[in-house]
C-alpha cells in the first residue's frame, strides 16, 4: 500500500533539491533542505545523497506498517541563477516554521522554478560590461574598451545560442573564447591603436569557471569529497576549453599569415 | 595611490555585470559588488606593496569569505550568493591566458612559469576560502558552547 501522502512530501523535496541543484548550490544546502522539509511534515527517517548530477532520498515514517519510499533524480544542465536558490532557501524556513500545505508548497515552488532570468538585452549588457571593463582593468586603452564591448555582446549571444541548442560546456567555452579572439586579432590588424592581449582577456573572465572553483572547495569543506571532485573537474576543463579555444584562433591567424603574433 | 582609487571604480562594473549574469537578488546588489570591489582592491595594493601574486589572492580571497559571512548572516541569505561574484573576478583568466600564449610561442621556461602561478593562484583562492570558512566555523562553535562548558 502506498503512502500518499508520503508520495507528496517527497515529491515536493525532491523537487526543491533539484530547482536548487541545477542552480549551483552546494551540496550541504541541497541535503539540508530535503532533511527539513522532511522532517517538517513528520517523518523521522530521512536520509539523502545529493550529488551534481544526481539525488537520492529515502524516507521512512519509522512504524511497522509504514514502507520506505526511495526516489532517484537524475539532473542534467542547469545554469547558475542565485536568486532561485535563495529564494528556495526562504521557502524552506517558511515551510518549516508555518503550517503550509505540501499542495500550496508545490505551487510555490513552481513559482520559483518558471521564474525567468534577466531579459536578454540587460544580460547583454551585463556581459559587455564585464568584458569591457576587465579589459580596462587588464591595460587596455579606450579603443579596446569599445572592442571588448561588442566583443561581450557577441560571445554572450552566442553562448545563449549554443546553450538553447543544447551544446556540451566544453564546446560552448571553446567556440566563444574562438570567436573572441578573433574579433580581437581582427581589431588588432585593422586599427594601429588596439592590442588583442587585453580584448581576449576581458572575453575569457566572462567564462572563467568561478562558480565551480568556489562551490568545489565548499563542498570538500563540508566534507562532500565526491561532489568537490566533480566540480574541480569541471572547473579543471572548462579553464582548458578557454585556454585552447583562444589559442586554436591565435594559431589559425598564425597560419593565414596575419602578422600579429 | 590614484591608480587603486581607478581599479576600486573599474572593478564595480564588472561585478555588478556578474551579479546580472548571475541574477543575484535585487537586494543584494550593493553588498555583492562592494565585496568584490574590496577584494580586487586589496588584491591590487598588496601587488602595489609588491608581494607576490598569490600571496595577494590568497589575502583577497580570505577578505572575500570574510565578507560574505558577515554579509550572509546580517542579510540572513545563503553565503554562496555574495561569494560567488567576489570570487570571480580573482580567478586568474589573465593567467590562464599567458599560459596559453607562451605554449604557443614554444616558450617553455614561460608556460612552466605561467602555468605555477596560475595553479598556485588558483590554489591560493581555494586555501583562502577554506581557511575563512573553517576558522570562522570553530569560532561560532567555541562561542556557542563556551556557556555550557561550566
Amino acid at each position: 500500500m502506498v503512502n500518499i501522502i508520503q508520495k507528496k512530501i517527497l515529491i515536493l523535496a525532491v523537487y526543491a533539491a533539484e530547482i536548487m541543484m541545477k542552480n549551483g548550490a552546494e551540496i550541504y544546502r541541497v541535503e539540508d533542505t530535503v532533511t527539513r522539509i522532511c522532517k517538517a511534515c513528520g517523518i523521522n527517517y530521512v536520509e539523502v545523497f545529493a550529488m551534481p548530477t544526481g539525488i537520492f532520498v529515502s524516507l521512512d515514517k519509522g512504524g511497522k506498517e509504514d514502507d520506505t519510499q526511495t526516489y532517484i533524480k537524475r539532473i542534467k544542465g542547469g545554469n547558475t541563477n542565485l536568486s532561485k536558490i535563495s529564494k528556495v532557501n526562504q521557502f524552506s524556513r517558511e515551510f518549516t516554521t508555518t503550517d503550509l500545505s505540501v499542495d500550496e508548497g508545490m505551487k510555490i515552488l513552481k513559482s520559483i522554478d518558471e521564474e525567468p532570468p534577466y531579459p536578454l538585452p540587460i544580460r547583454l549588457l551585463g556581459a559587455a560590461m564585464v568584458c569591457s571593463f576587465f579589459c580596462v582593468v587588464f591595460g587596455g586603452g579606450p579603443i579596446d574598451f569599445c572592442v571588448a564591448f561588442i566583443s561581450g555582446v557577441t560571445c554572450y549571444s552566442f553562448s545563449a545560442l549554443l546553450t538553447k541548442l543544447d551544446i556540451n560546456f566544453f564546446i560552448r567555452g571553446f567556440c566563444c573564447c574562438g570567436i573572441a579572439a578573433f574579433i580581437a586579432l581582427t581589431a588588432a590588424t585593422s586599427i594601429s591603436q588596439a592590442s588583442y592581449d587585453p580584448i581576449i582577456i576581458g572575453s575569457i573572465m566572462l567564462f572563467v569557471p568561478g562558480v565551480a572553483i568556489t562551490n568545489s572547495i565548499r563542498d570538500f569543506l563540508s566534507g562532500d569529497m565526491v561532489s568537490g571532485l566533480a566540480r574541480l573537474a569541471e572547473a579543471l576543463l572548462t579553464a582548458v576549453s578557454l585556454a585552447s579555444g583562444a589559442g586554436v584562433m591565435l594559431k589559425i591567424w598564425d597560419m593565414i599569415g596575419g602578422v600579429v603574433i | 595611490m590614484s591608480v587603486l582609487l581607478l581599479q576600486f571604480l573599474y572593478i564595480l562594473f564588472p561585478t555588478c555585470g556578474f551579479c546580472i549574469l548571475f541574477k543575484v537578488p535585487t537586494k543584494q546588489f550593493p553588498a555583492c559588488i562592494l565585496t568584490g570591489a574590496f577584494s580586487w582592491t586589496s588584491y591590487q595594493i598588496l601587488l602595489y606593496c609588491e608581494a607576490s601574486a598569490i600571496l595577494a589572492c590568497f589575502i583577497a580571497a580570505c577578505l572575500v569569505g570574510f565578507l560574505s559571512d558577515i554579509c550572509s548572516r546580517i542579510f540572513k541569505e545563503a553565503a554562496t550568493i555574495f561569494i560567488i561574484p567576489g570570487i570571480l573576478c580573482l580567478v586568474p583568466g589573465a593567467g590562464m591566458y599567458r599560459t596559453m600564449l607562451s605554449l604557443l610561442q614554444h616558450d617553455m621556461d614561460g608556460f612552466a612559469a605561467n602555468a605555477t602561478t596560475t595553479l598556485s593562484m588558483a590554489g591560493a583562492i581555494a586555501v583562502g576560502l577554506l581557511i575563512t570558512g573553517s576558522l570562522l566555523r570553530v569560532v561560532l562553535s567555541v562561542i556557542r558552547k563556551l556557556p555550557h562548558l561550566h
